[in-house]
């Protein structure tokens, strides 16, 4: 364990230092694109009431760890893959998984000023107070670290990294337009909420919701199959970058 | 100790009888055999597209042998990469990405991941700075440095810390001649303390200056192995004839005296046979009054004559690269 934290240590240190010129630019655009959720998609509704404005606001975190785990972090990896980073980075002696942890450390840190501006800009914009839960913690991490493990497993796993590019490509469309995170689960079609009762997306936005305002959530639920996912993303990470040609 | 049993513990990498088929049936090494000591420079050459790069993968785990198996001090890594990594430091023939890290980051976070004290590694990465020359570079960032010094900091982080085998895949591509011979002479110091140093490349020249042992390996085989001294006296006591011929000009038809002449570009090389080196200089000498050649010179057979007498093909050469 002593030996796992000091190489988690040392490959975080790394991909501190490899990504520090563009870190503040990731930090500045995440932060962007988290406001612009909150405010911009306000402007789709011609009167914005109490329950779309807690909607709007505690979406918008669950979209940017979305956006990052499933499109941003895993494009990083498809870029690597084509430049044959990874030829390099498995013939050092460090676990991979170690590798793992630390790039995924990284984004979670790049990511958490967004998160924490768009609630805070957020609750003031739309004039409510934030019922902020213990379990905040826990939720949020839970959603970052579950969008980060599904994205890399099909990052890494799929055969050629092109074909992960183009699915980040779907996914940020099926996720921004077709997904229940700024708006209730009731306004799609029956196939889609029928889809979203196994897709973890809905049940992240409800971990969110449900840990920073007072509307009625089941939060048990929604841990129980956001954990199912995200455990099901490590395991396929797990396999996918301890494979050999 | 039985001598059989000194033989066996000295071996730190035995390979036996690798073969790699890829999807599609592409076979990238059939039945490779070999062996590597401590303390020695063992040479694997080949041209591009041989094998070579793949059986180093096969060997630290980035891919797995259809058949054989590869030992380190006499642990299967095919069953354990996770060994196999920490046993062998590879300088990979791809550029290593350091981008974002400066020349002496990257040194001493290789030196330190390979589980070196924060000392050890600095003075260790300082002093490889000074042998290589590239300290005017040591606090740029990656991006900003050229192929050369790159793969020069990339040789640094291969050997800061080294593991007991030490993997070179095409260390001098890009490199100045100047600091070429400081890297050989750093490769030689590794193999004086003791690391054994398998030397992946398919310059020829610089190879036969430095490595102990060789194999020669084309498509996926290899077709030769031994010393640089051994390989050579296959090549009996002829001298061989080399022609730079004028651009533009056809290559000569060679006479009968001159033994398995091969052309590539502007260069004809051939074997001489002892009795035959008066008619083949007065050929040569005419050849360049005729304005065909540039010019020639007659010597010693060399590893050269033999790798490409094995390979059977000129241009399994990379003439820019040789002459340094």
């Amino acid at each position: 364990m002593r030996e796992w934290l000091r190489s988690y240590a040392l490959m975080l240190k790394w991909q501190a230092l490899s990504n520090k010129p563009m870190i503040p630019l990731y930090v500045a655009v995440e932060i962007m694109i988290a406001v612009g959720f909150v405010i911009g998609i306000g402007f789709f509704y011609p009167q914005i009431n109490p329950t779309i404005a807690k909607f709007l606001t505690t979406g918008a975190p669950t979209l940017i760890l979305l956006m990052v785990g499933l499109v941003i972090a895993p494009q990083m990896v498809v870029m690597a893959r084509v430049e044959g980073t990874f030829d390099y980075i498995w013939s050092l002696p460090i676990p991979r998984m170690v590798y793992l942890a630390a790039d995924a450390t990284i984004w979670l840190l790049i990511t958490l000023p967004g998160v924490l501006l768009a609630l805070i800009i957020g609750a003031l914009y739309h004039n409510f107070t934030l019922e902020v839960s213990p379990l905040v913690v826990p939720a949020l991490l839970l959603i970052a670290m579950t969008g980060i493990f599904v994205g890399y497993a099909f990052a890494h796993g799929a055969p050629k990294p092109q074909m992960a590019h183009v699915a980040t490509q779907i996914i940020v469309f099926a996720i921004m337009i077709f997904s229940p995170v700024m708006y209730p689960v009731e306004q799609l079609p029956n196939w889609l909420v029928a889809l979203h009762k196994v897709l973890p997306i809905q049940y992240m936005a409800e971990l969110s919701r449900g840990t920073l305002t007072d509307l009625d959530v089941n939060l048990g639920l929604a841990f129980s199959i956001t954990s199912a996912w995200c455990i099901a993303g490590l395991v396929v990470s797990y396999f996918v970058i301890r494979r050999r040609h | 100790m039985t001598d059989e049993l000194k033989k066996q513990t000295e071996m730190l990498l035995e390979i036996n009888q690798l073969c790699k088929v890829y999807r599609g049936g592409v076979r990238a090494n059939d039945n490779v055999s070999l062996t590597v000591r401590e303390g020695e420079v063992f040479g694997l050459l080949g041209p591009n597209g041989a094998g070579k790069t793949t059986v180093v993968n096969q060997i630290i785990g980035l891919a797995v042998p259809t058949s054989g198996s590869i030992s380190i001090a006499g642990i299967d890594v095919v069953a354990k990469p996770g060994y196999a990594r920490q046993a062998c430091s590879l300088q990979a023939q791809t550029q290593v990405p350091i981008a974002g890290l400066t020349a002496i980051q990257a040194i001493e976070l290789v030196g330190r991941i390979r589980g070196g004290s924060p000392t050890q590694v600095r003075q260790q990465a300082s002093e490889l700075i000074d042998h290589l020359e590239i300290g005017e570079w040591k606090n740029k960032m990656g991006v900003t440095l050229s192929g050369g010094v790159r793969r020069l900091v990339a040789f640094c982080m291969a050997v800061v810390m080294p593991g007991s085998i030490v993997i070179l895949d095409e260390p001098t591509n890009d490199i100045d001649p100047l600091r070429r011979r400081l890297l050989w002479q750093e490769v030689q110091n590794l193999a004086e303390r003791g690391f054994a140093v398998l030397l992946v490349t398919h310059n020829v020249l610089e190879a036969e200056r430095v490595v102990n042992r060789l194999a020669i390996i084309d498509q996926g085989r290899v077709i030769g192995q031994g010393t640089p001294a051994t390989l050579k006296e296959s090549e009996g006591e002829s001298l061989r004839l080399e022609l730079i011929l004028e651009p533009g000009t056809e290559p000569p038809k060679p006479p009968d005296f001159l033994i398995q002449s091969l052309a590539s570009n502007r260069r004809v090389i051939a074997k001489v046979g002892k009795d035959s080196v008066t008619p083949a200089i007065e050929w040569a000498r005419n050849l360049k009054e005729e304005g065909i050649v540039e010019e020639f010179s007659l010597g010693p057979t060399t590893l050269e004559d033999a790798y490409v007498r094995m390979v059977g093909r000129l241009d399994a050469l990379e003439l820019t690269e040789g002459g340094t």
